[in-house]
C-alpha cells in the first residue's frame, strides 16, 4: 500500500460515511411535514388564538415540570408557586418529573387534569377553547431524548406556527412541523388542567368520566360535585354520568337530588344495574317502599356483579316489611 | 433458641396477618353503602379481582420506590394518593422506563454534532440557535 492511493478513497469513504448517517437519521426521525389538519376543524377553529393570561414561570435547572404546571394552575386560578411544586412532583431520583405524577399533582391542587387525545386538532381546538395545554417533548432524538414539558398558549394557522412558554422562554414561537416532530416523540402526550365545572373541549364523555372519577378519588365528593354537574349537562343523556352525579349528590346529602339522577340514569341505560340497585337502596332508605321495590326488582333481574348484591336487598326489604 | 422462636413466630405471623388487614379490607363496599361510581367504571373496563389487588399493592410499591429516588418522607404518601389506580400500576412496573420531564441533554460531542444538523433539518428542537 503506498500513501498516494490512500486520500481519494478515504474521502469517498468520508463522503458516503454521512450520507449513511443522514439516511438512517431520517429513516430513525421521519421527514419533518407540517401535520395536517381537518377541513372541519379548520372551518370551525379562528385562524389566530393566543392566550394572554397564562404567566410565565422560567424553569430552573431540570424543573420545566414544576414550572409548566405552575403556569396552567395560575391560568385556572390557583396559587400555586413553583418552589411549592417542586417538592410534589419533582423526583430527585430521576431529575425529572414523570406524567403520573405531573397528572396527580394537578388534582392535589384542586384541579381536573384531562390527558387530550393525540391530535394536533385536539391541541388547536383546546387552545381556541381558552385552555393552555401542557405538551410532553422529546427535544433530540429517540436514541438521545430530552424529555420536556412546556405549556402551549397560542396557533397561528396561516403562519403554521405555535405560540409555547418554554423553558427559560415566554412566548417562543415555533414552527408546527418542528413542533410536532418533538412532540410525536411522546405519543402526542397532552394535558390541560381544569378548575372542576370547566370541561375540555377535545375530550369524548368516557374519558372525562374516567378524569372526573380519579379527580373524586383523590378529592372527595364534595369537590368532584360541579364538574359532575357540568359534564351532565353537557351530556343529559349518558347514564354514568348521571349515576356518578347521583353518588356524588348523596354523598354530599343531597337526597332528593340524587334520586332524581339515578332516574335520569336508568331512563337513560334501563340496564344500568348499579343504577337500579342505588336507586332502590336510597329509595328505600328515605321511606318510598313502592319505588325501592320496583328498582330493586330491576336491578335483580339484571345478570352481573350487582346481581346478587341486588337479590339480596329486595329479599331484606320484604323481610323488614313483614315484622 | 428453639423456645425464642417458638415464642416468636406466633407473634410475626400475628403482625403479618394484621398489617396486610388493611389491604384486604380496602377494595371492598363498606357494609349497607350504596354503589360506587369507581366500582362500577373497573367492572365496566372488565378489570379482573386480580388486577385490582395489583393496584392496591402497587401504591407500597410506588411509596418504597419513590423514597428510593430521593422524594421526602414527609411528601411520600400525599403524592402516592393522589395518582389513579391506573397511573400507580404504572409507575409501580415501569417507574424507570418513564420519561422524566428535564430538558437536560446528556449526550457526548458526537451526539452534538447530529443533534445540530437534525435542528437545522427541522426534526428536533435543541439549538435555540439555529433557527
Amino acid at each position: 500500500m503506498t500513501g498516494h492511493i490512500r486520500p481519494p478513497q478515504r474521502r469517498n469513504a468520508r463522503i458516503a460515511g454521512v450520507l449513511v448517517i443522514m439516511a438512517c437519521l431520517l429513516l430513525l426521525a421521519g421527514c419533518a411535514s407540517a401535520p395536517q389538519v381537518s377541513p372541519a376543524t379548520r372551518e370551525a377553529l379562528p385562524d389566530r388564538v393566543k392566550l394572554d393570561d397564562v404567566p410565565f414561570h422560567g424553569q430552573r435547572d431540570y424543573q420545566c415540570g414544576p414550572a409548566s404546571l405552575a403556569m396552567v394552575l395560575n391560568a385556572g386560578g390557583r396559587d400555586a408557586s413553583v418552589d411549592a411544586l417542586i417538592p410534589q412532583v419533582f423526583l430527585p431520583g430521576r431529575e425529572g418529573s414523570v406524567q403520573p405524577e405531573m397528572l396527580a399533582t394537578v388534582r392535589r391542587q384542586g384541579m381536573v387534569p384531562f390527558r387530550i387525545p393525540g391530535e394536533y386538532d385536539a391541541l388547536l381546538e383546546e387552545l381556541a377553547a381558552g385552555n393552555p395545554v401542557v405538551v410532553m417533548q422529546n427535544l433530540a432524538l429517540p436514541a438521545w431524548p430530552l424529555w420536556h414539558y412546556a405549556v402551549a398558549i397560542g396557533y397561528d394557522l396561516p403562519d403554521e406556527s405555535l405560540t409555547l412558554h418554554s423553558g427559560m422562554t415566554p412566548e417562543r414561537v415555533v414552527d408546527v412541523a418542528r413542533f410536532d416532530a418533538t412532540w410525536a416523540r411522546s405519543d402526542r402526550w397532552a394535558f390541560v388542567a381544569l378548575a372542576p365545572g370547566r370541561l375540555p373541549a377535545s375530550v369524548g364523555v368516557d374519558a372525562a368520566i374516567r378524569a372526573i372519577a380519579d379527580f373524586e378519588s383523590a378529592q372527595g365528593n364534595r369537590a368532584a360535585l360541579p364538574a359532575w354537574q357540568a359534564l351532565a349537562e353537557r351530556h343529559p343523556d349518558a347514564a354514568m354520568v348521571q349515576f356518578a352525579l347521583g353518588n356524588a349528590r348523596h354523598a354530599t346529602g343531597d337526597g332528593p337530588g340524587a334520586l332524581a339522577a339515578y332516574r335520569a340514569a336508568t331512563t337513560a341505560d334501563p340496564e344500568l344495574a348499579p343504577g337500579w340497585l342505588n336507586l332502590g337502596l336510597l329509595a328505600s332508605r328515605e321511606g318510598d317502599l313502592q319505588t325501592a321495590r320496583q328498582a330493586l326488582d330491576r336491578a335483580a333481574a339484571l345478570p352481573g356483579p350487582w346481581q346478587a348484591r341486588a337479590r339480596a336487598e329486595r329479599a331484606s326489604l320484604d323481610q323488614e316489611a313483614e315484622e | 433458641m428453639k423456645r425464642l422462636s417458638r415464642l416468636l413466630s406466633p407473634l410475626l405471623i400475628a403482625a403479618l396477618v394484621l398489617g396486610s388487614l388493611p389491604v384486604a379490607a380496602a377494595p371492598a363496599p363498606a357494609g349497607n353503602d350504596l354503589v360506587g361510581t369507581t366500582a362500577v367504571l373497573d367492572a365496566a373496563s372488565t378489570q379482573s379481582d386480580r388486577a385490582k389487588i395489583r393496584e392496591i399493592l402497587a401504591r407500597d410499591d410506588v411509596q418504597q420506590q419513590l423514597l428510593a429516588q430521593g422524594v421526602s418522607p414527609t411528601e411520600v404518601e400525599a403524592r402516592v394518593a393522589a395518582l389513579s389506580d391506573e397511573e400507580a400500576r404504572q409507575m409501580a412496573e415501569r417507574l424507570d422506563q418513564l420519561p422524566a420531564g428535564a430538558s437536560v441533554v446528556g449526550a457526548l460531542f458526537a451526539v452534538f454534532v447530529i443533534l445540530l444538523v437534525t435542528d437545522i433539518l427541522g426534526l428536533t428542537d435543541v439549538f435555540p440557535f439555529t433557527r
